[in-house]
């Protein structure tokens, strides 16, 4: 009965985002009088980058306005809630006090500047430093509508595969072999270091954590809910081109990079869709990785790539903490006993499951071979320092 | 005039127990610390062990105003610590309690409830009778009828674990500890705020810190300290504030590096290296360390949860928010816990393995506490799968008595035997060869 439930649910919910897709362009979120797809850096300095600004500032301030209405729900339903009323101002009200944190590791920087510097790139990089780089595609969410990135985002041409085999042959085989040469070398460490989308929902979370929000914790079943989502979004990623819709109507990352850049583009569900996505990501670290189409792609791959997720099985003790701690609810990753390599086709490579071990050694990140992030218990207890200082003090 | 002589009786029978139970604690002590090649900075652990069971004194619980009772490493010591409380671990050793519980509790009831049954019926132990609240995680069925058996005389609460370790236990486990927030804050009359829970997480993850150096550093050579020394160590932390206990340690911690750097050991031999695993070893009930290591061996490592094992996981904060920490709690509460209560506990036997590599184990001794039969059921696999690894495995079954120290003893030396002779088979040969 309740399988039964479930499927007809999960079938709205694609029957749902099909038609969405479909009629993307019948439904408007902001649409400019005229599409200037012309920028320059002096109409980034201009009044008029204000103007195509607007879309972006709706959207940021609709999904604050969501996350408060979300938050202010929360609290009341906690309050009336029998169980959990007592310590409802302690979930949700405002927090005195930190929580022990460990010192920010090399790694994390380097990630948080790659994907700063790379989402940089991905919407001025062309203004400041031209488009020398622009035949090569790399496949991340970067709004190829936004003519001025510094390479093209392989995203177009996947989503509109009839477009592709018009190409002249060379074109063709420059995108396929760059294409997949960055899936091989960097796999989904793509989406972990270079997304714009992903830098986005990071920072969203970033937000959360310095507030000390509740988010919403997902469990084995909200997952295994949403992979049959996953796949159909897929589906309508690559086949939509074929039905005639387009699936930029759709896409939220249409509603940043070419608004930033200074490009007036017309939205439709897309900026629905990125007001849902930054609400998401609030709650939930990566929401929209989840189901990114193109991270799906990239996950066929993943026995390929040179970033490995690397597991000491014996100095396991299966506390969990990286499954805690991943965005995209790997569970495998700590029930493994026996194999070495522990990649799995959604892991985004961002470390937090290397971050978040307490035991030396037992995960690391390497790249081709070479160990460049191993967890330690020192590195965990390092939050914990400013205690052992005090007492070291206070002994001599 | 009846009731009198009935007064009498009865204080007789307290006085008498006192005596008992102070006389085989203190005998046990002195044999710990009788033994060579103790640590400097022993001292903060045999005085609190002396306190509680020799001085029969309550536990020293410093600025904090209440002391909370707990079973089990599943109760989350930070909860305690944040509502302004002193977790006490009330899980008992003690024989002359022991024989008090054998004639409230059924037979075949595992010793430990019965010594704690025995504990609260004579009412003669400070530091039960201090509890302003305890926590009984239900882990066996033994603990769920000690449960029963306590709540009439104190301030109790159970907590319900699971069968397995899946994503909707933790969130139950969850539910059930922002419940015992509110009996908590009921009994100590303070309030758990989201400072005062950072604050307990940095006390309690600084003892832990402390405890992973030592045990890092007990790794690095097999005979740096005798494994009765460490048991002495880990137990007293039942009856010491996380950070009075992690400052004892720290000093513990630096005479180990200090003999590191002049390789010193605890004894030139090559002594059977043994991992003690099974039922919990409480403080008095110390006899089969005692006995390994008065027969020649050394306990190199333990997987019990009274030792290395219980402290041993963090609590990993993935998430700042309140029901975030919360969620760390409950989480470090089951998932890395061996305990023999779960269905699938298939992730000990990896424990073990590990044990046994990084302390060089040559040998493995099960204890089993008589009427625990959960982990009485793991014996078997633990033995298939050791047999795999060719490492000897003996189970020890032993009761809260001094009755069966000689077959104990008898059995242990020819376990310990038998790993020498393994040991060193070149020496005997050689021996040969010149005869």
């Amino acid at each position: 009965m309740r399988s039964k439930k479930r499927i007809i649910i999960t079938v709205l919910v694609c029957v749902g985002i099909a038609a969405l897709a479909y009629f993307a362009w019948m439904i408007p979120f902001y649409i400019f009088e005229t599409n200037d797809f012309n920028t320059s850096i002096e109409k980034l300095l201009s009044l008029d980058y204000l103007k195509t600004l607007v879309p972006l500032l709706i959207i940021i301030g609709l999904s604050a306005l969501g996350i408060i209405l979300i938050v202010l729900l929360r609290r009341m339903l906690a309050k009336r809630d029998k169980n959990f009323s007592r310590s409802a101002n302690l979930r949700t009200g405002r927090a005195g006090g930190k929580a022990p944190k460990q010192k920010p590791a090399v790694f994390m920087i380097i990630r948080w500047i790659i994907m700063i510097a790379f989402a940089f790139m991905m919407i001025w990089g062309g203004l400041i430093f031209g488009l020398g780089m622009s035949s090569l595609s790399i496949p991340v969410l970067s709004c190829p509508w936004n003519t001025e990135q510094m390479t093209e985002s392989s995203c177009y041409y996947l989503s509109h595969l009839n477009e592709l085999f018009e190409l002249p042959i060379g074109s063709i085989l420059l995108f396929f072999i760059s294409t997949l040469g960055f899936i091989f070398l960097l796999g989904r460490a793509i989406c972990g270091f270079l997304c714009p989308v992903g830098l986005i929902q990071d920072i969203m979370d970033k937000i959360r954590k310095k507030t000390k929000t509740e988010g919403i914790k997902m469990n084995e079943k909200m997952y295994g809910a949403l992979t049959p989502v996953k796949w159909f979004i897929l589906l309508i990623f690559i086949g939509l081109c074929f039905a005639g819709g387009n699936f930029c109507n759709f896409c939220p990352a249409v509603a940043v990079s070419p608004i930033l850049a200074g490009i007036s583009t017309s939205l439709y569900v897309s900026g629905f869709l990125m007001v849902l996505v930054l609400m998401g990501s609030f709650f939930k670290r990566r929401a929209f990785c989840t189901v990114c189409p193109l991270g799906t792609i990239m996950g066929f791959f993943h026995k390929l790539s040179l970033f490995r997720v690397k597991k000491d099985c014996q100095s396991c003790t299966e506390c969990g903490a990286c499954y805690e701690a991943c965005p995209m609810g790997i569970k495998m990753i700590y029930t493994e006993r026996e194999k070495a390599d522990v990649t799995h086709a959604n892991c985004i490579m961002c470390g937090e499951c290397v971050r978040c071990c307490p035991e030396d050694n037992a995960l690391s990140l390497t790249f081709a071979g070479k160990k460049i992030y191993t967890s330690s218990r020192k590195k965990i207890m390092s939050g914990y320092e400013e205690v052992r200082n005090y007492y070291d003090d206070k002994k001599d | 005039m009846m009731t009198k002589r009935t007064e009498t009786l009865k204080q007789r029978q307290d006085k008498r127990f006192i005596n008992k139970e102070t006389q085989t604690a203190a005998k046990y002590l002195r044999r710990v610390k009788e033994l060579s090649g103790a640590p400097d900075g022993m001292e903060p652990f045999y005085n609190t062990l002396e306190r509680i069971y020799v001085d029969m004194d309550y536990a020293d619980s410093g600025t904090y105003s209440h002391t909370v009772g707990t079973y089990c490493v599943m109760t989350p010591p930070e909860l305690i610590y944040a509502a302004g409380a002193m977790p006490v671990k009330l899980c008992s050793g003690n024989y002359t309690a022991f024989s008090v519980g054998d004639d409230i509790a059924p037979r075949d009831a595992c010793p430990l409830v019965k010594a704690v049954a025995g504990f609260k019926q004579t009412g003669l132990m400070p530091v039960y009778e201090d509890c302003s609240l305890m926590v009984v995680p239900i882990t066996c069925d033994c603990k769920k009828k000690i449960a029963g058996m306590l709540s009439d005389k104190c301030d109790l609460m159970t907590l319900h674990v699971p069968a397995s370790r899946n994503d909707e236990d933790i969130e139950e486990f969850t539910a059930q500890l922002y419940d015992l927030i509110e009996r908590l804050e009921n009994a100590t009359g303070n309030a758990i705020t989201y400072e005062s829970l950072s604050d307990a997480f940095r006390t309690v993850g600084y003892a832990q810190y402390e405890l992973s150096e030592f045990i890092r550093l007990k790794k690095q050579m097999p005979y740096l300290i005798r494994g009765s020394h460490s048991m002495a160590i880990l137990n007293a932390a039942s009856y010491m504030t996380a950070a009075d206990w992690g400052k004892a340690l720290h000093r513990v911690n630096g005479s180990l590096k200090k003999r590191i750097a002049e390789k010193k050991t605890v004894t030139s031999k090559k002594l059977p290296r043994i991992l003690l695993t099974g039922s919990p070893i409480v403080f008095p009930n110390v006899k089969i360390p005692l006995l390994i290591e008065e027969t020649g061996g050394i306990v190199a490592g333990d997987e019990t949860c009274m030792g290395e094992r219980g402290m041993w996981d963090p609590a990993v904060i993935t998430d700042n928010s309140f029901d975030g920490m919360m969620n760390a709690l409950a989480n470090r509460a089951l998932r890395p816990c061996p305990c023999p209560t779960f269905a699938d506990n298939s992730q000990r036997i990896y424990r073990i393995k590990q044990l046994i590599k990084e302390n060089q184990i040559q040998g493995v001794i099960y204890h089993v506490l008589r009427g625990c039969l959960v982990y009485d059921f793991e014996y078997k696999r633990i033995e298939d799968e050791l047999g795999k690894l060719g490492i000897p495995v003996i189970r020890l079954e032993s009761d809260y008595n001094e009755e069966d120290i000689e077959q104990l003893r008898i059995r242990i030396e020819a376990f310990i035997e038998l790993i020498k002779l393994k040991q060193e088979p070149e020496k005997i040969t050689a021996a040969r060869r010149s005869f």
